[in-house]
Protein backbone atom coordinates (compact mmCIF):
# COMPACT_ATOMS: atom_id res chain seq x y z
CA UNK A 1 0.00 0.00 0.00
CA UNK A 2 2.70 2.50 1.09
CA UNK A 3 5.08 1.36 -1.66
CA UNK A 4 2.24 1.74 -4.14
CA UNK A 5 1.59 5.27 -2.86
CA UNK A 6 5.25 6.18 -3.31
CA UNK A 7 5.81 4.60 -6.73
CA UNK A 8 2.32 5.37 -8.13
CA UNK A 9 2.78 2.47 -10.55
CA UNK A 10 5.78 4.10 -12.18
CA UNK A 11 4.41 7.67 -12.22
CA UNK A 12 5.60 8.53 -8.69
CA UNK A 13 8.38 10.86 -9.85
CA UNK A 14 6.01 13.02 -11.92
CA UNK A 15 3.14 13.01 -9.40
CA UNK A 16 5.26 13.73 -6.31
CA UNK A 17 7.36 16.30 -8.16
CA UNK A 18 4.19 18.14 -9.28
CA UNK A 19 2.73 18.20 -5.76
CA UNK A 20 6.11 19.20 -4.28
CA UNK A 21 6.63 22.06 -6.75
CA UNK A 22 3.13 23.39 -5.99
CA UNK A 23 3.41 23.15 -2.21
CA UNK A 24 6.97 24.47 -1.97
CA UNK A 25 6.13 27.46 -4.25
CA UNK A 26 2.96 28.19 -2.28
CA UNK A 27 4.83 27.94 1.04
CA UNK A 28 7.58 30.31 -0.19
CA UNK A 29 4.99 32.87 -1.38
CA UNK A 30 3.05 32.52 1.89
CA UNK A 31 6.10 33.14 4.12
CA UNK A 32 7.36 35.96 1.90
CA UNK A 33 3.95 37.69 2.00
CA UNK A 34 3.71 37.20 5.78
CA UNK A 35 7.23 38.62 6.23
CA UNK A 36 6.36 41.73 4.16
CA UNK A 37 3.14 42.23 6.17
CA UNK A 38 5.07 41.97 9.46
CA UNK A 39 7.69 44.40 8.13
CA UNK A 40 5.05 47.01 7.30
CA UNK A 41 3.34 46.49 10.67
CA UNK A 42 6.69 47.05 12.43
CA UNK A 43 7.41 50.14 10.34
CA UNK A 44 3.94 51.50 11.14
CA UNK A 45 4.50 50.88 14.85
CA UNK A 46 7.91 52.56 14.68
CA UNK A 47 6.32 55.64 13.10
CA UNK A 48 3.62 55.57 15.76
CA UNK A 49 6.21 55.40 18.55
CA UNK A 50 8.08 58.32 17.01
CA UNK A 51 5.04 60.59 17.43
CA UNK A 52 4.62 62.86 20.44
CA UNK A 53 2.35 61.56 23.19
CA UNK A 54 -0.41 63.93 22.11
CA UNK A 55 -0.18 62.91 18.44
CA UNK A 56 0.00 59.24 19.39
CA UNK A 57 -3.12 59.46 21.57
CA UNK A 58 -4.96 61.33 18.83
CA UNK A 59 -3.94 58.75 16.19
CA UNK A 60 -4.95 55.83 18.40
CA UNK A 61 -8.28 57.47 19.19
CA UNK A 62 -9.13 58.10 15.56
CA UNK A 63 -7.58 55.09 13.81
CA UNK A 64 -8.98 51.63 14.47
CA UNK A 65 -6.28 50.24 12.17
CA UNK A 66 -3.57 51.69 14.43
CA UNK A 67 -5.33 50.21 17.47
CA UNK A 68 -5.54 46.83 15.77
CA UNK A 69 -1.87 46.79 14.73
CA UNK A 70 -0.82 47.81 18.23
CA UNK A 71 -3.03 45.12 19.76
CA UNK A 72 -1.69 42.42 17.39
CA UNK A 73 1.88 43.43 18.07
CA UNK A 74 1.30 43.40 21.86
CA UNK A 75 -0.18 39.91 21.59
CA UNK A 76 2.78 38.70 19.51
CA UNK A 77 5.25 40.10 22.05
CA UNK B 1 -23.76 51.00 3.67
CA UNK B 2 -20.85 52.89 2.09
CA UNK B 3 -19.36 53.40 5.57
CA UNK B 4 -18.94 49.62 5.80
CA UNK B 5 -16.47 49.75 2.90
CA UNK B 6 -14.13 52.18 4.66
CA UNK B 7 -10.52 50.96 4.86
CA UNK B 8 -10.85 50.63 8.65
CA UNK B 9 -13.83 48.28 8.46
CA UNK B 10 -12.23 46.36 5.60
CA UNK B 11 -9.03 46.03 7.66
CA UNK B 12 -10.93 44.61 10.63
CA UNK B 13 -12.85 42.22 8.37
CA UNK B 14 -9.60 41.08 6.71
CA UNK B 15 -8.12 40.36 10.13
CA UNK B 16 -11.08 38.10 11.00
CA UNK B 17 -11.09 36.40 7.59
CA UNK B 18 -7.35 35.58 7.79
CA UNK B 19 -7.94 34.00 11.21
CA UNK B 20 -10.89 32.00 9.87
CA UNK B 21 -9.02 30.70 6.79
CA UNK B 22 -6.00 29.79 8.93
CA UNK B 23 -8.25 27.77 11.24
CA UNK B 24 -9.85 25.61 8.53
CA UNK B 25 -7.13 25.51 5.85
CA UNK B 26 -5.04 22.55 7.03
CA UNK B 27 -8.06 20.34 7.65
CA UNK B 28 -9.38 20.91 4.10
CA UNK B 29 -5.85 20.48 2.69
CA UNK B 30 -5.54 17.14 4.48
CA UNK B 31 -8.91 15.98 3.11
CA UNK B 32 -7.98 17.18 -0.39
CA UNK B 33 -4.60 15.42 -0.37
CA UNK B 34 -6.12 12.18 0.94
CA UNK B 35 -8.66 12.20 -1.86
CA UNK B 36 -6.17 13.26 -4.55
CA UNK B 37 -3.31 10.92 -3.66
CA UNK B 38 -5.02 7.90 -2.05
CA UNK B 39 -8.78 7.60 -2.50
CA UNK B 40 -9.34 8.74 -6.11
CA UNK B 41 -9.02 5.97 -8.71
CA UNK B 42 -6.29 5.89 -11.38
CA UNK B 43 -7.34 6.74 -14.94
CA UNK B 44 -7.95 3.79 -17.30
CA UNK B 45 -5.52 5.30 -19.85
CA UNK B 46 -3.16 7.56 -17.91
CA UNK B 47 -2.93 5.47 -14.74
CA UNK B 48 -1.74 7.32 -11.63
CA UNK B 49 -0.30 10.19 -13.71
CA UNK B 50 -3.85 11.58 -13.73
CA UNK B 51 -3.34 12.66 -10.09
CA UNK B 52 -1.32 15.61 -11.40
CA UNK B 53 -4.69 16.94 -12.59
CA UNK B 54 -5.61 17.75 -8.95
CA UNK B 55 -2.93 20.43 -8.79
CA UNK B 56 -2.71 21.36 -12.49
CA UNK B 57 -6.37 22.13 -13.21
CA UNK B 58 -7.11 24.30 -10.12
CA UNK B 59 -3.87 26.23 -10.78
CA UNK B 60 -4.89 26.93 -14.38
CA UNK B 61 -8.44 27.92 -13.37
CA UNK B 62 -7.22 30.33 -10.69
CA UNK B 63 -4.61 31.78 -13.08
CA UNK B 64 -7.37 32.53 -15.58
CA UNK B 65 -9.86 33.72 -12.96
CA UNK B 66 -7.38 36.19 -11.46
CA UNK B 67 -6.73 37.79 -14.85
CA UNK B 68 -10.48 37.98 -15.56
CA UNK B 69 -11.02 39.79 -12.24
CA UNK B 70 -8.07 42.11 -12.93
CA UNK B 71 -9.49 42.98 -16.37
CA UNK B 72 -12.99 43.60 -14.99
CA UNK B 73 -11.73 45.83 -12.16
CA UNK B 74 -9.30 47.62 -14.50
CA UNK B 75 -12.18 48.57 -16.81
CA UNK B 76 -14.23 49.79 -13.83
CA UNK B 77 -11.25 51.69 -12.42
CA UNK B 78 -10.53 53.21 -15.83
CA UNK B 79 -14.12 54.54 -16.03
CA UNK B 80 -15.05 55.31 -12.41
CA UNK B 81 -11.57 55.92 -10.89
CA UNK B 82 -12.17 53.80 -7.80
CA UNK B 83 -8.84 53.73 -5.98
CA UNK B 84 -9.64 50.55 -4.05
CA UNK B 85 -9.68 48.54 -7.29
CA UNK B 86 -6.11 49.61 -7.94
CA UNK B 87 -5.00 48.06 -4.63
CA UNK B 88 -7.13 44.95 -5.19
CA UNK B 89 -5.56 44.40 -8.63
CA UNK B 90 -2.08 45.01 -7.23
CA UNK B 91 -2.75 42.31 -4.62
CA UNK B 92 -4.31 39.79 -7.05
CA UNK B 93 -1.70 39.93 -9.84
CA UNK B 94 1.12 38.05 -8.03
CA UNK B 95 -1.34 35.27 -7.10
CA UNK B 96 -2.41 34.95 -10.74
CA UNK B 97 1.22 34.83 -11.87
CA UNK B 98 2.05 32.15 -9.30
CA UNK B 99 -0.82 29.89 -10.35
CA UNK B 100 -0.22 30.43 -14.09
CA UNK B 101 3.43 29.40 -13.63
CA UNK B 102 2.35 26.39 -11.55
CA UNK B 103 -0.14 25.36 -14.25
CA UNK B 104 2.62 25.52 -16.86
CA UNK B 105 5.16 23.58 -14.75
CA UNK B 106 2.71 20.89 -13.59
CA UNK B 107 1.35 20.65 -17.14
CA UNK B 108 4.87 19.98 -18.34
CA UNK B 109 5.33 17.31 -15.64
CA UNK B 110 2.04 15.74 -16.75
CA UNK B 111 2.97 15.98 -20.43
CA UNK B 112 6.14 13.91 -20.15
CA UNK B 113 4.49 10.61 -19.04
CA UNK B 114 1.31 11.08 -21.13
CA UNK B 115 2.48 12.78 -24.35
CA UNK B 116 6.13 11.74 -24.19
CA UNK B 117 7.37 15.33 -24.17
CA UNK B 118 7.90 18.06 -21.56
CA UNK B 119 6.85 20.82 -23.95
CA UNK B 120 5.16 21.41 -27.31
CA UNK B 121 4.29 24.70 -28.99
CA UNK B 122 0.68 23.67 -28.80
CA UNK B 123 -2.05 26.40 -28.84
CA UNK B 124 -3.16 25.86 -25.23
CA UNK B 125 0.37 25.74 -23.83
CA UNK B 126 1.53 28.73 -25.85
CA UNK B 127 -1.49 30.84 -24.90
CA UNK B 128 -0.82 30.07 -21.22
CA UNK B 129 2.77 31.28 -21.65
CA UNK B 130 1.39 34.46 -23.26
CA UNK B 131 -0.85 34.90 -20.18
CA UNK B 132 2.21 34.51 -17.94
CA UNK B 133 3.97 37.31 -19.86
CA UNK B 134 0.91 39.56 -19.52
CA UNK B 135 1.04 38.98 -15.75
CA UNK B 136 4.76 39.83 -15.72
CA UNK B 137 4.20 43.05 -17.71
CA UNK B 138 1.26 43.94 -15.47
CA UNK B 139 3.28 43.49 -12.26
CA UNK B 140 6.25 45.34 -13.76
CA UNK B 141 4.12 48.48 -14.22
CA UNK B 142 3.72 48.66 -10.41
CA UNK B 143 7.45 48.11 -9.89
CA UNK B 144 8.83 50.37 -12.64
CA UNK B 145 6.43 53.32 -12.81
CA UNK B 146 6.14 55.93 -10.05
CA UNK B 147 3.03 57.98 -10.75
CA UNK B 148 -0.18 56.27 -9.65
CA UNK B 149 -2.24 57.76 -12.50
CA UNK B 150 0.23 56.46 -15.07
CA UNK B 151 0.31 53.03 -13.40
CA UNK B 152 -3.49 52.83 -13.56
CA UNK B 153 -3.52 53.77 -17.25
CA UNK B 154 -0.68 51.45 -18.34
CA UNK B 155 -1.78 48.49 -16.20
CA UNK B 156 -5.40 48.84 -17.38
CA UNK B 157 -4.28 48.83 -21.02
CA UNK B 158 -2.15 45.71 -20.40
CA UNK B 159 -5.10 44.01 -18.66
CA UNK B 160 -7.56 44.89 -21.45
CA UNK B 161 -5.19 43.73 -24.22
CA UNK B 162 -4.34 40.62 -22.19
CA UNK B 163 -8.02 39.76 -21.80
CA UNK B 164 -8.16 39.01 -25.55
CA UNK B 165 -5.98 36.02 -24.72
CA UNK B 166 -8.51 34.58 -22.23
CA UNK B 167 -11.05 33.21 -24.77
CA UNK B 168 -8.09 32.04 -26.88
CA UNK B 169 -6.89 29.93 -23.92
CA UNK B 170 -10.39 28.60 -23.26
CA UNK B 171 -11.23 27.67 -26.87
CA UNK B 172 -7.72 26.85 -28.16
CA UNK B 173 -8.42 23.13 -27.71
CA UNK B 174 -11.52 23.42 -29.92
CA UNK B 175 -10.22 25.87 -32.54
CA UNK B 176 -6.94 24.08 -33.23
CA UNK B 177 -5.73 20.49 -33.26
CA UNK B 178 -3.79 20.37 -29.99
CA UNK B 179 -1.93 17.84 -27.88
CA UNK B 180 -3.88 19.17 -24.91
CA UNK B 181 -7.17 17.35 -24.35
CA UNK B 182 -10.52 19.21 -24.68
CA UNK B 183 -12.32 20.36 -21.52
CA UNK B 184 -13.69 17.48 -19.43
CA UNK B 185 -15.68 19.74 -17.11
CA UNK B 186 -18.38 21.98 -18.54
CA UNK B 187 -20.56 24.48 -16.69
CA UNK B 188 -23.20 24.16 -19.41
CA UNK B 189 -23.74 20.62 -20.65
CA UNK B 190 -22.58 17.27 -19.30
CA UNK B 191 -19.04 16.77 -18.03
CA UNK B 192 -17.09 13.71 -19.13
CA UNK B 193 -15.21 13.37 -15.83
CA UNK B 194 -16.34 10.68 -13.36
CA UNK B 195 -17.68 11.92 -10.01
CA UNK B 196 -14.98 9.92 -8.18
CA UNK B 197 -12.44 12.24 -9.80
CA UNK B 198 -14.64 15.35 -9.82
CA UNK B 199 -15.04 15.35 -6.02
CA UNK B 200 -11.27 15.40 -5.23
CA UNK B 201 -10.81 18.01 -7.93
CA UNK B 202 -13.42 20.26 -6.32
CA UNK B 203 -11.89 19.78 -2.85
CA UNK B 204 -8.45 20.66 -4.22
CA UNK B 205 -9.98 23.68 -5.97
CA UNK B 206 -11.38 24.80 -2.61
CA UNK B 207 -7.93 24.38 -1.03
CA UNK B 208 -6.32 26.48 -3.77
CA UNK B 209 -9.07 29.12 -3.54
CA UNK B 210 -8.62 29.39 0.23
CA UNK B 211 -4.87 29.74 -0.25
CA UNK B 212 -5.36 32.40 -2.94
CA UNK B 213 -7.81 34.26 -0.67
CA UNK B 214 -5.34 34.10 2.21
CA UNK B 215 -2.48 35.55 0.15
CA UNK B 216 -4.80 38.20 -1.32
CA UNK B 217 -6.00 39.27 2.14
CA UNK B 218 -2.45 39.47 3.48
CA UNK B 219 -1.30 41.53 0.49
CA UNK B 220 -4.35 43.80 0.69
CA UNK B 221 -3.78 44.27 4.43
CA UNK B 222 -0.18 45.28 3.63
CA UNK B 223 -1.50 47.88 1.16
CA UNK B 224 -3.88 49.34 3.78
CA UNK B 225 -1.04 49.61 6.33
CA UNK B 226 1.13 51.27 3.69
CA UNK B 227 -1.56 53.92 3.07
CA UNK B 228 -2.18 54.43 6.80
CA UNK B 229 1.58 54.76 7.35
CA UNK B 230 1.77 57.49 4.71
CA UNK B 231 -1.08 59.40 6.37
CA UNK B 232 -0.06 58.87 9.99
CA UNK B 233 1.08 62.46 10.52
CA UNK B 234 -1.61 64.11 8.44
Amino acid sequence: MILNLITMNGYGLYVWLSFSVVFISCAVVYFKTKKTLKKYEQEFLAELQALTLEEKTKTLETSKVAQQILATSSKAN
Amino acid sequence: MLKFFSSTNIYLLIHKLIKFINSIFFLILLIGLTFALVLSPPDYLQGDAVRIMYVHVPSAWIGLACFSVITFLSVLNFIFKIKNFYFINKSIAPIGLLFTCLAIVTGSLWGQPTWGTWWAWDARLTSMVVLMFFYIFYILTFKLLNKEELIVKVSSIIAIIGSINLPIIKYSVEWWATLHQPASIKIIGSSSIHKEMLLPLMVMLLVFLLYAALIFLMKYKTEIIRIKKKNIKR
